[in-house]
């Protein structure tokens, strides 16, 4: 079945059937191939009860929020204010992606909006300024990936609603590894420029004056994020309403910059919904095949894998790691999520690992399944923002920063306390 | 003819996902008012059930715009090889794909809304919403995006028969060439 699968995937996502409509064919296939009753029929109410959901509505607000912010101009000045303070670095601009994409990380709990919100304000100084399109755009898609890393983040959600952990606590262990990865980023990106300047483009230094008075501009966005997180704290709204609020929050100083209008509405209100409905279509699709696997056994079968190995308890994770950097390739990332954690959590936490700790580890292999083609949404998105170019610009730019992702998987098994530190000096 | 059509499409679902973005935003407001109703201790109550019915309608409502502005993703990697002719055949081939899906899924949505009707059902919530009033728009959602879906197809085909390539891929072509084109 699994082969089958892993076959049926590659060669419909080869033919560009959309990536949605495959899940759900592949879905039928397994009703038809290896179930002994019909699945089919439960179609329907799946599609009900996924999208039906309070919780899942976090992500046309989150999207709506980086909508607001982009069309409000903050983002453009965030990001004006971020190049004042970065670009002096070997590889100017590039930096300023990352740097952007690390605040807009606490505001949003999507990596595919917050990869959005820098593509669009990004792009269009890459080609006006001589950036290498592949280093510039990988930047952002792998910046945008911390938006489920730092909080608020949807996947650290999902993942604590599913394996009953606290999300609060979930939040502050992303919050280091987070910024890590941010810096770990930029890193890379001034070694990959350092060695091959004519990647980078111009770099530039500012007044010192000049830097001070920018950071004005970024006032709006860390009081969003004291908003969106201190409702939370305080127990004042469940994560999912601390979305709505940031909402409220985004126009609010959109309107303080005067630039709400009815067309700025409008055009926010489209993208919400052409990028929510992207996103359902795929996620409905991957919760039917998971649901039509599910019931032919498929959990079965990797678990008689898993346990006929006989592992230690860091052999496991070492196998839990290359199965998900594999299935990572393939699946969506939500999917991935909600598919592998009934599995594979119990298995891991038996063998006495925290789950707070596991889930930032999740989440970094999610992160780099998010970079990584042929299905890495963050991809998609900032080719999307383009407006010219190819498809495998953006996905050989991302190279390098999956390879830092890889270091800080190494880093957080060899060192758990990166994201154990702060949860356990809260409690 | 055939492109005016699709123009005309395009601006419909245009104002259906406007509609539908107001909705949202509507919603976004409730939560908000009764976070703050919460505090001074009162509370609508159900704002979480609320949520969930705006999401599946919007949710299927908002379909058919993504298509026909060509948001559903597609792995483009061997397509973009293909010279006009192969993408508009591989196109054609991924329409096929959706169409058929997304009527199989209209047709099996309808059964859940028929037991809701038959049975009078009611949410098993305070608000005891009557089900059958929240799953026919979401119902007349997927059947909305499965007859869009199949215009749009007849529409391209007839463009495509023309010779008219590059008008078809404008319709349902992927992503980053439809950007180049316009």
């Amino acid at each position: 079945m699994i082969a089958y699968v892993t076959a049926g995937l590659l060669a419909m996502l080869a033919l560009s059937i959309p990536v949605g409509i495959v899940l759900f064919m592949l879905g039928f296939g397994v009703d038809a191939l290896f179930s002994p009753f019909p699945l089919t029929r439960g179609l329907g109410n799946m599609v009900w009860s996924t999208s039906n959901n309070a919780t899942l509505i976090a992500i046309p607000f989150f999207v709506l929020l980086g909508e607001v912010l982009v069309r409000s101009g903050v983002a453009a000045r965030t990001y004006a204010a971020l190049d004042r303070w970065v670009s002096w670095l070997p590889g100017g601009l590039v930096h300023a992606n990352v740097a952007t994409a690390t605040m807009f990380s606490a505001t949003s709990g999507s990596s595919v909006a917050t990869a959005a919100t820098v593509a669009t304000v990004a792009m269009p100084q890459a080609e006006k300024l001589g950036y290498d399109p592949k280093l510039f755009s990988g930047a952002i898609a792998a910046g945008g990936t911390l938006g489920i890393m730092i909080p608020p983040s949807i996947n650290l959600i999902v993942y604590g609603f599913l394996t009953q952990t606290s999300i609060p606590q979930l939040f502050l262990a992303g919050l280091i590894p987070g910024l890590l990865l941010a810096l770990g980023f930029i890193l890379v990106a001034m070694l990959i420029c350092m060695v091959r300047p004519e990647l980078g483009g111009e770099r530039r230094v500012f007044p010192l004056r000049e830097m001070l008075r920018a950071l004005v501009h970024l006032v709006p966005i860390i009081l969003l994020f004291g908003i969106i997180i201190g409702t939370i704290y305080k127990g004042w709204a469940t994560p999912t309403e601390a979305a709505a609020v940031g909402v409220a929050g985004a126009l609010a100083i959109a309107a303080l910059f005067g630039s709400v209008s009815a067309g700025m509405l409008t055009q926010s209100l489209l993208g919400t919904i052409k990028i929510t409905s992207m996103i359902m279509l795929v996620v409905i699709g991957a919760s039917f095949l998971n649901f039509t696997l599910a019931s032919a056994g498929l959990g079965r079968e990797l678990n008689d894998f898993l346990s006929g190995l006989g592992l230690s308890p860091l052999a496991t994770i070492l196998v839990v790691v290359v199965i998900y950097i594999v299935l990572g390739f393939f699946i969506e990332t939500l999917s991935l999520m909600v598919v592998t954690i009934p599995i594979i959590v119990p298995l891991v936490v038996a063998q006495g690992y925290d789950p707070v700790w596991f889930g930032i580890l999740m989440i970094v292999l999610i992160e780099m399944a998010l970079i990584t083609p042929p299905v890495g949404l963050n991809l998609y998105v900032v080719q999307g923002a383009r407006k010219n170019g190819q498809m495998s610009e953006v996905m050989l730019g991302a190279i390098p920063f999956v390879l830092t992702m890889l270091a800080m998987v190494v880093a957080l098994i060899a060192v758990p306390d990166i994201a154990l530190l702060l949860p356990t000096a809260m409690k | 003819m055939a492109e005016n059509f699709l123009e005309r499409l395009r601006t419909l679902n245009r104002s259906v996902a406007v509609i539908i973005g107001g909705l949202l935003l509507i919603c976004a407001m409730v939560v908000l008012a009764d976070i703050v109703l919460r505090q001074l201790g009162h509370s609508f109550g159900g704002t979480d059930e609320i949520s969930g019915y705006v999401m599946a309608i919007a949710t299927s409502w908002g379909m058919a715009y993504a298509l026909l502005e060509l948001g559903h993703v597609r792995i483009d990697l061997m397509r973009t090889r293909l010279a006009a002719r192969g993408r508009s055949l591989l196109d054609v081939l991924a329409m096929l794909a959706l169409n058929a899906t997304i009527s199989v899924i209209a047709w099996r949505c309808w059964p859940v809304l028929e037991r809701s009707i038959n049975n009078s059902s009611r949410a098993n919530t305070p608000l005891e919403t009557p089900l059958a009033l929240v799953q026919t728009p979401w119902f007349l959602g997927w059947v909305w995006f499965a007859i869009m879906s199949w215009l749009v197809f007849g529409a391209a085909v007839s463009l495509i028969l023309q010779g008219k390539f590059n008008k078809a891929e404008a319709a349902i072509g992927s992503m980053a060439e439809a950007d180049t084109l316009s």
